[in-house]
């Protein structure tokens, strides 16, 4: 090739581009790669949670989140005012006053605030039929109330002591709160009854449970 | 030995289809591009170590430089860490990168304008990125800590050097690829990905809460495990075998160590102790085991090639640096998937082990092989030999002392450090006190390498001021025969 | 062969992949997040910092605080107590099933026991232990508690009552986890160290307030300022050798309270779902009318 006058001395020979020869991969590096691959497997079963978001080292499951939850003492009152806004809010008011010609007012009520829970809790699950005199006043309405907690799918025994719970502490109701083994014990007690109640059966009821 | 083979067109002109390109020519068309990358990458190092002192200075007197608020420990270790890492790492792999890809292709570089432009562009935008995180315009994130501004030049810099890069490999000769091909195509578009995933999602339309941290720890492992790895990986696969004048062991040991790191690799940033999910870092966890099998593979590959010859490598001081690296890759490879299979990651991830590690990869694998590289290359370049070999060993020897004593003792600080953060009943103020003295050797370490980096831009340098002495003498000397050719004539 | 597409897409599927595992998995797991609820209690969890914690959130960003202080807390196990809160109204029939369920203890301590509740019966158990202790133990209204407690060395350590989690991040940006422990972890560091002036005579001068530390001190983060008719009630109480000269005092600057209020306003104790915990209870209130 033509010297470059401009270009100082070659810097002596180079070796040429490399090349790779074909040996071929030693089996035990596979051994070793399966080896992983098993150890990666169990582990991965073990501490993953199976890409669950919401479980965190060290726990390994959300159902084992959900035992080493805190428990409430007491009533969810929380969730009883969603509940009562969801459901009971429609007919009963947001305040808790009422609806004319849909249903009495709940705020203040002698059957909502009563000492014994045995009769308010019957009400939602049987629904009701006919006159009722709340707080002195009567009122009747001719569509009556659903059993709006007829069952347990409608709503759950801890979902209707929680809201019963919420009605019996809200606008200015001082009483105890439901808790969801009495609930359970009425509903047992009721059975598959499917007619509503009335004001006379109420009457006729235990307050206590 | 082989020579260089003859071309059959003018040494101006383009090729013909069909003709080889000779070594000297594709060196010539790389000469100023490249030239232009390694020195700057130099500057940035020696930049970065210097940065690297000072913020390993701060620890035995917290009270030094404490009084200007550009100089306080967090704004300057980012500010060091981008330095080494975009500065000298990623600049010179990609230097050396389009250099492996121009000769194992057997072809010009392609468009030398490209790199030109985007070697300026990359330069500009790490200086106004390291100014900003010293002015505390950081973005908080890690390995990320450049404003947007700059990335964005940055980011331009690199897609020319990357196309460079691609074209250049496009217009390889031969369709036979060396293992160092598939690691540096890959590498090339490998940091375009993550980096503008990465900036777009953090800095440009953020992602929300601990997402963040996700996706920095994604775009830190990619970018110092797998990266680095590949384009270090690429450059060992070239050195190793020429400069001992053997063919590299096995094709395909390189061929699994690509598919594996391709494929583990980039899973295995998240932590253990992380707010996240516990499948993110059992993955990484797994991930992290599996980095075994490259290592085990470069390691075994490397051996094989040089069999004996490991002992006459000290011959060649380009060959032990790039020797010195692979050990160095083999380690901390080892110090990263045997934590993930002791199950310990989580004991050790705030400690020094960690930076150990780190530095590992960055000092004492990935720049160790760029400066064999370096070394290399650049005379290939120039057409010129260093002025001593002894001045390349001194700077081996101060870059080896200085990372062994800047590595070990953080890893062992690390390690005591890790195993009394477990036990609550030690004060956490003794456990700062306990790791004064390993700071204290690595310290030193910092400045060796320091030294070992200085010695590195004056080698540099030292090779272009002879190359142009040279040539000034050159044509000194055929101004003077020329004039002499004539006075002659004359009489 | 013509390798070269084959390569591309072995390495695209291969980024692709782990791509799609922490980039775009995140963001719907994590960065879909919104707040969330403690638990039982039910307040909106998390609240966003106060106006000058955010500004503080800067400053901490800005100085690179991250490379230094970690803001993860880990948990390794979770263990159970059993409280007794209340001791009903059989006093005997309960000093005998504290027997049972204590076996170390004797008949003198136990009648003492229940004076002075609420007291722990059983620490440190498991969940079945004691949900079975607080079954036997509700024996004539007496009212034990199951506690859930988390350990770890972090939390035994006191940086933290529980782990870290998502939410616990959701409205920072940006979430500066922090990779290093060269000082304390500051997850939870607001409950334990609550006080605003204490933190600003740490940032002047940390080895005034934590002997042989190692943290750089950030005085450009105050002022020095010339006394003129009285000395600032912000005006930092130094000892003689850090002192500035007499007539003057060292004032901290805006950033410097910032930063102090986000320090503060680290907190990493809300009782989650995904983070169980039990806080005590606050003193219940009578009855009131709930907020619509």
């Amino acid at each position: 090739m033509n010297p470059d006058p401009n270009e100082p001395g070659s810097p002596g020979s180079e070796a040429a581009e490399p090349k790779a020869a074909r040996a071929s991969v030693p089996v035990w590096l596979f051994v070793l790669f399966f080896l992983l691959l098993y150890w990666g497997m169990i582990y991965f079963d073990q501490r993953s949670a199976w890409a669950d978001p919401q479980v965190y080292i060290p726990y390994h499951s959300a159902a084992e989140l959900a035992v080493y939850q805190s428990r409430l003492e007491g009533p969810d009152i929380s969730r009883g005012q969603l509940v009562f806004d969801r459901t009971c809010a429609l007919c009963h008011g947001p305040d808790g006053r009422g609806k004319p010609g849909q249903a009495p007012p709940l705020a203040g009520s002698d059957w909502a605030s009563a000492a014994g829970v045995n009769r308010l809790v019957r009400i939602p699950i049987l629904g009701f039929t006919g006159p009722i005199q709340v707080n002195g006043q009567q009122y009747d309405f001719p569509t009556g109330m659903t059993p709006i907690a007829a069952t347990r799918e409608l709503m759950s025994d801890e979902d209707l002591a929680n809201v019963l719970s919420f009605v019996r502490q809200a606008w200015g109701n001082k009483a105890s709160p439901v808790t969801p083994e009495q609930v359970k014990i009425i509903r047992d007690r009721i059975g598959n009854r499917s007619t509503q109640l009335t004001a006379e059966e109420l009457k006729g009821l235990p307050e206590n449970m | 030995m082989a020579e260089v083979s003859s071309t059959q067109s003018t040494a101006t002109g383009a090729p013909s289809a069909g003709s080889v390109i000779a070594s000297a020519e594709i060196d010539l068309s790389c000469r100023v591009p490249l030239l232009i990358l390694f020195l700057s990458a130099a500057v940035w190092l020696l930049v970065g170590s210097a940065l690297a002192l000072v913020a390993s200075i701060k620890f035995h007197s917290p009270d030094f430089l404490a009084e200007q608020a550009w100089l306080t420990y967090g704004r300057v270790r980012p500010a060091y860490l981008n330095s080494v890492l975009y500065g000298f790492c990623v600049q010179a792999g990609l230097g050396v990168a389009l250099w492996v890809l121009a000769r194992l292709g057997r072809t010009l570089l392609a468009q030398p304008w490209l790199v030109i432009l985007g070697g300026v562009l990359w330069n500009l935008g790490v200086t106004i990125g390291v100014a900003e995180i010293l002015a505390g315009n950081t973005t908080g994130f890690e390995n990320l800590e450049m404003p947007s501004h700059a990335a964005v030049i940055i980011f331009l810099g690199y897609l020319l050097l990357g196309i460079a890069g691609v074209l250049t490999f496009h217009r390889r000769r031969g369709r036979e690829l060396f293992a160092s091909q598939w690691f540096l195509f890959a590498a090339l578009f490998w940091f375009a990905w993550i980096y503008s995933t990465a900036n777009l999602l953090l800095l440009t339309f953020p992602a929300r809460g601990v997402a963040q941290a996700v996706l920095t720890w994604w775009y830190s492992d990619n970018l110092q495990v797998v990266w680095l790895s590949l384009a270090g990986l690429a450059a060992v696969f070239y050195f190793v075998p020429k400069l001992a004048g053997r063919e590299l062991h096995s094709h395909y040991l390189a061929l699994f160590t690509f598919w594996f790191l391709v494929m583990f690799a980039s899973w295995s940033g998240i932590p253990g102790t992380a707010p996240v999910p516990a499948w993110m870092p059992t993955v990484s966890t797994i991930a992290t085991a599996f980095l075994i099998l490259p290592v085990i593979a470069v390691a075994l590959n490397v051996y094989r090639t040089m069999g004996r010859l490991i002992v006459v490598a000290s011959g060649n001081p380009a060959l032990s640096f790039v020797l010195v690296g692979v050990t160095a890759f083999v380690i901390a490879g080892l110090m990263q998937a045997g934590l993930a299979l002791l199950d310990a990651r989580q004991i050790l991830h705030f400690t020094w082990f960690t930076t150990a590690r780190s530095q590992l990869q960055f000092y004492g694998f990935f720049s160790m092989v760029m400066f064999g590289a370096i070394y290399h290359i650049l005379p290939q370049l120039m057409r010129t030999e260093f002025a001593s070999a002894k001045l390349l060993r001194v700077h081996l020897w101060l870059a080896l002392v200085g990372t062994v004593l800047m590595v070990v003792p953080w890893a062992v600080g690390g390690i005591v450090q890790g195993i009394e953060l477990q036990d609550p009943k030690v004060v956490f103020i003794n456990i700062m006190k306990g790791s004064l003295p390993f700071l204290r050797v690595s310290t030193i370490g910092d400045l060796l390498l320091l030294l070992g980096h200085a010695v590195f831009l004056c080698n540099l340098i030292g090779l272009v001021v002879r190359f142009y002495r040279a040539r000034a003498a050159a044509a000194y000397a055929a101004v003077t025969a020329d004039l002499f050719k004539a006075a002659e004539a004359k009489t | 062969m013509n390798y070269g597409p084959l390569l591309f897409l072995a390495a695209f599927f291969a980024l692709a992949g782990s791509w799609f595992g922490f980039v775009l998995t995140p963001q719907v797991q994590l960065g879909q997040l919104q707040q969330t609820n403690t638990v039982p209690a039910g307040a909106t969890y998390p609240v966003a910092r106060p106006g000058l914690g955010h500004q503080g959130l800067e400053v901490y960003r800005a100085n690179g605080c991250a490379s230094c202080h970690s803001q993860q807390v880990g948990q390794t196990g979770t263990v159970c107590d059993v409280v007794l809160t209340d001791a009903g109204t059989n006093p005997p029939a309960l000093i005998q099933t504290l027997l049972q369920v204590r076996p170390g203890l004797s008949e003198a301590e136990a009648k003492t026991f229940l004076g002075g509740l609420p007291k722990p019966v059983l620490e440190r158990v498991t969940k079945e232990a004691a949900d079975a202790a607080t079954k036997a133990l509700t024996v004539g209204g007496a009212k034990p508690q199951v506690w859930i407690v988390p350990t770890g060395p972090d939390i035994a350590r006191g940086w933290g009552k529980r782990r870290t989690v998502a939410e616990d991040f959701l409205f920072d940006y940006p979430v500066m986890l922090g990779s290093q422990r060269i000082g304390p972890d500051l997850a939870d560091v607001g409950a334990r160290l609550p006080d605003a002036n204490w933190h600003l005579r740490h940032l002047y001068a940390p080895r005034l307030e934590v002997k042989d530390s190692t943290m750089p001190p950030y005085r450009f983060l105050f002022e020095k300022r010339r006394i003129e008719r009285a000395r600032s009630p912000d005006a930092l109480p130094l000892p003689a050798r850090l002192a500035p000269e007499a007539g003057y005092e060292i004032v901290p600057t805006p950033k410097a309270k910032a930063l102090v209020a986000y320090v503060m306003s680290l907190r990493a104790d809300a009782p989650l779902f995904v983070a169980p915990l039990t806080v005590a209870a606050p003193p219940p209130e009578t009855n009131a009318v709930p907020a619509k």
